[in-house]
């Protein structure tokens, strides 16, 4: 039944699992996304860097239609999501998002945390979610707190405890939106590791950050993002080493 | 060891750093409080005095239309001659020059305090023997006019023997009214609280209009026009007990769903995110995220409306109940038209203020956990 230390399950497809095309956002008349294209494959860690208000968290909110596109199409396991006839809350069972600001639920214990949608959305049998719950909790090292309130854990607890709810899900694809910007500097590095392993188990990732490490080291691939469209994008190393365009040699003078 | 010894700030409790008092704030402190006790002492004193020692019906007394054919005469009589004691007289006076000193050297000299503590001294002397000197002439002024004929209609309780038992009734029959009011209108707010939170215009309409009505429209007339609509218009025979109750419930649910689409509207918007992120549907997220959490914002505001309910619940007069069903301010009503002893009216206020004013500690007490932001903590297990 459970298999244990294992956090990505199903076969690789050849076919992408994430596919943007032409996606377009205004928020009223605030044009913040103009035409982005995206193809993710199976095992991707996409990298998006870029200066603020380029649009990184509102296009990592377009992969989950927690922000619609105002023009595009969003397409998940050749599913086009962002068709209005497709049933998110069944497609979102199936794509993890940690916040910056955590937003676990501060009325729950940790693990209840974790247990809510296991039973209330896919349907598990208590005993099962708890087991389910317990091991997520483990693998991010906060077994110990699963009867701790959010309230009584650090930032980086939180949102270790808040990694661990997306994945109990058994999501095919994660997006972390800034995970680590609301953290002091000293919490930042138990997160991270979490993520690096994920990456390192096989799990295909969207990773809005700052951290450029680790956007050079866990990331397959990078884009840049500025002014809502993608600058510059590919392999994290080359482009930190070698970047083309102007605006990423000033965008990287400024943050490395 | 030497180290340890040397630290003198090494205490559990943070030190007090207002420094010393000297003898001229401590003065206008000990003039300010005395002020006020001296109004309170004479007072209540002489009143004390006359209500346990033989009481008379005197000359003056009857002269002040205060008749012995009046019942209670004699207790009224007793309330106005100890109000025209010298000795109430001398407090008053006294305690009106012990509270303008206080209320003078405080004034012209808080600004020139050098510690922290001489300065609280000498204003709240100041305050303290302002109330004094206050209180001294509003008694003074109550005294000078007609202290006879108010004592006679409001603070005569010789009338009100045996109204004990029906006045505790009132008091039943009051919650009660409050209580399902209440309960009826929470669930109502909670359906409207959520409907005007739509994104659609088509559901937030109705629910809207239904709202402002309730809220524009006077309850008095809401409670008349109510009862005969479910009467005629709908032929619904109720008593006047039950239709009030659910006029209430109407009334309130407006004021409740305002409670709630505030405290839901107070809840981060990350929290509805995250749970719709989980695949949870919108009103999954409501229900296991939102609500609970809301829920416990908005207990103090709506316990605060089951306080004003109680007091409006009077309004039910207009309806006349049957006399099981009296309830504190009806009970209050039927006894003064018997007696023409407004005395009646002093009591309900006193049973009004039993009942509220533990919940209006309770509000306050919920408001302040609130703050203090245990809830999320604590609250959770309740």
């Amino acid at each position: 039944m459970e298999e244990p230390m294992r956090w990505v399950t199903g076969a690789s497809r050849k076919e992408p699992l994430v596919r943007l095309e032409g996606v377009h956002k205004w928020f009223g008349n605030l044009h913040v996304l103009k035409g982005v294209d995206l193809t993710m494959q199976q095992r991707d860690v996409v990298v998006v860097i870029g200066p603020s208000g380029g649009g990184k968290s509102t296009l990592l909110r377009c992969v989950s239609m927690l922000e619609v596109p105002t023009l595009g199409h969003v397409w998940f396991e050749e599913r086009d999501i962002t068709d209005i006839r497709t049933d998110l809350n069944e497609v979102r069972t199936h794509i993890g998002i940690v916040f910056q600001a955590y937003n676990l639920f501060p009325h729950m214990t940790a693990e209840r945390n974790v247990t809510l949608a296991l039973e209330k959305v896919l349907k598990l049998p208590s005993d099962e979610a708890h087991e389910r719950a317990m091991d997520q909790l483990a693998r991010v090292g906060m077994g110990h707190k699963a009867s701790a309130y959010p309230g009584q854990l650090s930032g980086g607890q939180q949102q270790r405890v808040a990694i661990a709810r997306a994945l109990a899900m058994r999501p095919k694809l994660m997006l972390f939106d800034e995970v680590t910007s609301a953290l002091d500097p000293e919490l930042v590095g138990e997160v991270l590791e979490v993520m690096t392993r994920l990456a390192g188990d096989g799990m295909t990732m969207m990773v809005v950050t700052h951290e450029m490490g680790f956007a050079r080291e866990v990331g397959t691939r990078m884009l840049f993002l500025d002014e809502g469209m993608v600058a510059e994008q590919g392999e994290p190393r080359e482009m930190f080493y070698n970047p083309k365009s102007d605006r990423l040699q000033q965008f990287l003078a400024k943050v490395l | 060891m030497a180290i340890t010894e040397a630290s003198p700030l090494q205490t559990d409790v943070a030190p007090d750093v207002r420094g010393p008092t000297a003898p001229l704030p401590a003065t206008i402190l000990a003039l300010g409080i005395a002020s006020l006790v001296v109004v309170a002492l004479g007072v209540l004193g002489s009143q004390f005095n006359y209500a346990l020692s033989d009481r008379i019906l005197t000359q003056s007394c009857i002269d002040q239309e205060i008749p012995p054919e009046d019942s209670g005469a004699v207790g009224v009589c007793s309330i106005v001659e100890a109000l025209a004691d010298p000795v109430t007289t001398g407090a008053l006076y006294l305690g009106m020059a012990l509270g303008a000193a206080a209320l003078v050297l405080g004034l012209a000299t808080y600004r020139r305090m050098d510690s922290k503590r001489r300065r609280d001294h000498a204003i709240t002397g100041a305050v303290l023997g302002s109330q004094g000197a206050l209180l001294a002439v509003g008694i003074l002024w109550f005294r000078a006019a007609s202290p006879g004929l108010f004592s006679k209609h409001f603070l005569n309780f010789d009338d009100l023997e045996g109204y004990g038992g029906a006045f505790v009734r009132g008091a039943r029959n009051t919650l009660t009214l409050a209580f399902a009011g209440e309960v009826g209108g929470i669930l109502i707010g909670l359906v409207l609280g959520i409907l005007v939170l739509s994104q659609r215009r088509s559901v937030r309409a109705p629910a809207r209009i239904y709202i402002n009505f309730f809220r524009g429209t006077p309850l008095i007339w809401q409670l008349i026009t109510g009862y005969f609509l479910l009467l005629f218009g709908f032929g619904i025979r109720l008593s006047t007990f039950a239709a009030a109750i659910i006029i209430f419930a109407l009334n309130t649910g407006a004021y409740a769903a305002e409670v709630f689409r505030a405290g839901i509207q107070s809840i981060e918007r990350g929290q509805i995110e995250a749970a719709r992120s989980l695949g949870m549907s919108y009103f999954q997220a409501m229900r296991y995220a939102i609500v609970p959490q809301a829920i416990r914002r908005v207990i103090p505001p709506l316990m605060n409306e089951f306080v004003i309910l109680i007091k409006d619940t009077a309004l039910v007069i207009v309806l006349g109940l049957t006399a099981a069903n009296y309830d504190i301010f009806t009970t209050a009503r039927e006894g003064q038209s018997a007696t023409f002893n407004s005395t009646f009216f002093t009591v309900a206020a006193i049973a009004y203020l039993v009942v509220t004013l533990p919940l209006i500690r309770l509000v306050n007490a919920a408001e302040k956990r609130l703050r203090s932001g245990l809830v999320g903590i604590v609250g959770a297990g309740a």
